[in-house]
């Protein structure tokens, strides 16, 4: 019940965020509570949706026509939406992952000044403490594999929630696997 | 019943209050229960508690208010089996509060080894309140002490009369005095409370609007240490328990947790992420690094100190899964102690030094372990009840707090060593989780 709640604050937020902004038209963004639960803007100005970039930030990405613009949001809900998975007290990338996190990088190859914040995630069982640092190698894993790629200009960072935001509340495996992930933000 | 009578003839420990600041009465002679609580087949000492005998006619209430409460804290201790004040038969308000004006015979009757009056005075708002503890055999007063203060503070008096209690009747105090630390739930965060030995009494320390974990006392209870992701990563912090200021300690780069006040210093041990992997380091308590304790390729979390400060049980997945080991700080030689199950994490060392008390996955949940030391020797206390984690000893040695599910959403409960009498301490609302049980209040 908490988590239920806890999850529903998170969207609610999130949805409140965009509400906000106004600037993501129509567009569904993803209910990734991340730190827009506790802390909103906790990692920098405009975090939390591109609906705070001004022109200058849209001429830093190399974005100037409308187009663009549509195309990068349009890409950026694509990489926001897709996270990765891993087995149970593991952190090794498997194929799948791997696979989605060349997608990442073809992303940032054609936007290299976004800021990207990797977010390591666990699912329920286990200790919080454990978690928190399995969770840092889930995403210590995955920005590796992006660091490693050569990106030029890319600013990535990592963190760990640990077991405290799970994405889906059930107590099975359906749910945990959905919680065993990597999560990728972007820092607008 | 014979059982307990054999150990009166045990131990008779001359003692004349050197122990105890406040007033006593008369001279005492404490038996001691050698071994209370490690005997398998201990059987509760059966004690009577009528109501206190009020000297003045102001707050009669207190006349059961007070039997009540040290009757809990005697049944909570583990020890005692307060007798059910219906079959006393002498009346506490006309009966006497010396050895001679006292029916022992009623009370043995009864079943009861020993018989604790109580009375007190209230005048405008403070109270004398004076507790005196009887052998129903022996027929004599073991102790007596004699309580002056606020009347608001009374709960406090009975609480240090049931520690005199198990003092006078096992050598050593109770836990009566203690407090323990927890994450509650609080709507989208968590936040860090401690509440008193039996759950009740919750306090809020932090409020930080975000998510707060692993509160850890300072041996002195004047600081929690704990992380909190309200400055985006995950960060440990210092709150002054009484003022609620909050000092920054760790804060390097990546994720920092898992903080634990070594015993007799102001340094800590942590797990932190800052040289690319979840190593153990030992900082200072402005956070200035010592010394790197444990490090490796692998996952190395949740520290807990040995009690003179020399060992360090910890986990680590260096095995390809969780497990705990013990690292000599001044040797650095580590050794695994837990090698049954594939999930074995929070170790919690007891104030003896002993035993570790740990969580491990069997039957499909997490369930409270306990291990010696060195290993070897291992006790499952707890199964068939959800999931069972985080353990942590009362100062006392005799119990163990953790956090269970046993009941709904996660609670703090409580059980003694020998793996009975569990309880659950904490009925607040939304969860309650990672227990930490301060030391006693230094005497």
């Amino acid at each position: 019940m908490r988590k239920t709640m806890g999850r529903v604050v998170g969207v609610l937020l999130v949805v409140l965020l965009i509400g906000i902004t106004g600037a993501c038209s129509k567009k569904q963004v993803p209910s990734q509570p991340g730190m827009s639960g506790a802390t909103p803007g906790a990692y920098g100005p405009g975090a939390g949706g591109p609906g705070g970039m001004d022109d200058a930030r849209w001429r830093e990405l190399g974005i100037t026509t409308e187009a663009e613009k549509r195309e990068f949001l349009e890409k950026a809900q694509a990489f926001e939406n897709q996270d990765i998975y891993f087995d149970y007290d593991a952190y090794t990338l498997t194929q799948p992952a791997q696979k989605v996190l060349d997608e990442k990088l073809a992303f940032l190859k054609r936007y290299p000044k976004v800021k990207v914040t990797v977010e390591g995630h666990c699912d329920e069982r286990g200790t919080t403490e454990y978690n928190m640092a399995l969770g840092e190698r889930r995403a210590n894993a995955a920005y590796q594999y992006l660091a490693n790629a050569g990106l030029q200009g890319v600013k990535l960072a990592s963190i760990s929630f640990g077991k405290e935001r799970p994405l889906a509340t059930g107590h099975d495996e359906a749910s945990w696997a959905k919680n065993r992930r990597a999560h990728f933000a972007i820092n607008y | 019943m014979l059982f307990c009578r054999k150990w009166n003839k045990g131990l008779l420990v001359a003692f004349l209050g050197l122990v105890f600041v406040a007033a006593f009465i008369g001279k005492a002679a404490a038996q001691t229960y050698e071994g209370t609580i490690k005997g398998v087949n201990f059987q509760k000492i059966p004690i009577a508690v009528p109501e206190f005998k009020y000297m003045s006619s102001e707050q009669t209430q207190f006349a059961r208010d007070m039997a009540q409460t040290l009757a809990n804290d005697l049944d909570f201790s583990g020890v005692f089996r307060p007798l059910d004040p219906k079959g006393f038969v002498e009346d506490p308000q006309a009966m006497g509060l010396n050895a001679p004006e006292i029916q022992f015979p009623n009370w043995k009757r009864i079943g009861a080894d020993y018989l604790v009056r109580g009375s007190y005075q209230v005048q405008g708002s403070s109270v004398r309140m004076e507790g005196r503890l009887f052998d129903v055999v022996g027929q004599k007063m073991i102790k007596g002490k004699v309580y002056d203060g606020d009347i608001r503070s009374w709960r406090s008096m009975v609480h240090d009369l049931a520690d005199e209690i198990l003092l006078a009747l096992t050598g050593e105090r109770g836990v009566f005095d203690t407090k323990i630390a927890y994450v509650q739930s609080t709507g989208n965060g968590k936040e860090i409370f401690y509440c008193d030995f039996d759950g009740s009494n919750p306090v809020q320390v932090t409020r930080d609007n975000s998510i707060a974990l692993s509160p850890n006392w300072s041996r002195d209870m004047s600081q929690l240490a704990y992380v909190s992701y309200k400055d985006g990563a995950p960060k440990i912090y210092s709150a002054n328990v009484q003022t609620g200021a909050q000092t920054l300690i760790c804060n390097y780069p990546g994720t920092n947790i898992s903080p634990a006040w070594r015993p007799g210093r102001s340094e800590l041990a942590v797990t932190m992420t800052k040289d690319g992997n979840p190593d153990i380091f030992l900082v200072s308590s402005s956070g200035q690094i010592l010394q790197k304790l444990v490090h490796g390729w692998s996952i190395n979390v949740s520290p807990d100190w040995s009690p003179d400060g020399r060992k360090l049980a910890y986990v680590s997945n260096e095995s390809g899964n969780p497990q705990v080991y013990v690292l000599d700080v001044g040797s650095g030689q580590k050794k695994r102690i837990t090698f049954s199950g594939n999930y074995n994490t929070s170790p919690a060392w007891s104030p003896k030094g002993d035993w570790i008390a740990y969580s491990g996955v069997a039957g499909g949940n997490h369930n409270i372990f306990i291990t010696r030391a060195e290993g070897g020797e291992t006790k499952q206390l707890t199964s068939g009840g959800g999931n069972n984690e985080s353990p942590s000893w009362s100062p006392d040695g005799r119990m163990i707090a953790f956090s269970s599910t046993r009941q709904g959403g996660p609670a703090i409960w409580a059980l003694l060593v020998d793996g009975t009498g569990i309880k659950r301490l904490t009925r607040q609302g939304g969860s309650q989780e990672l227990p930490d049980w301060s030391a006693r209040l230094s005497r």
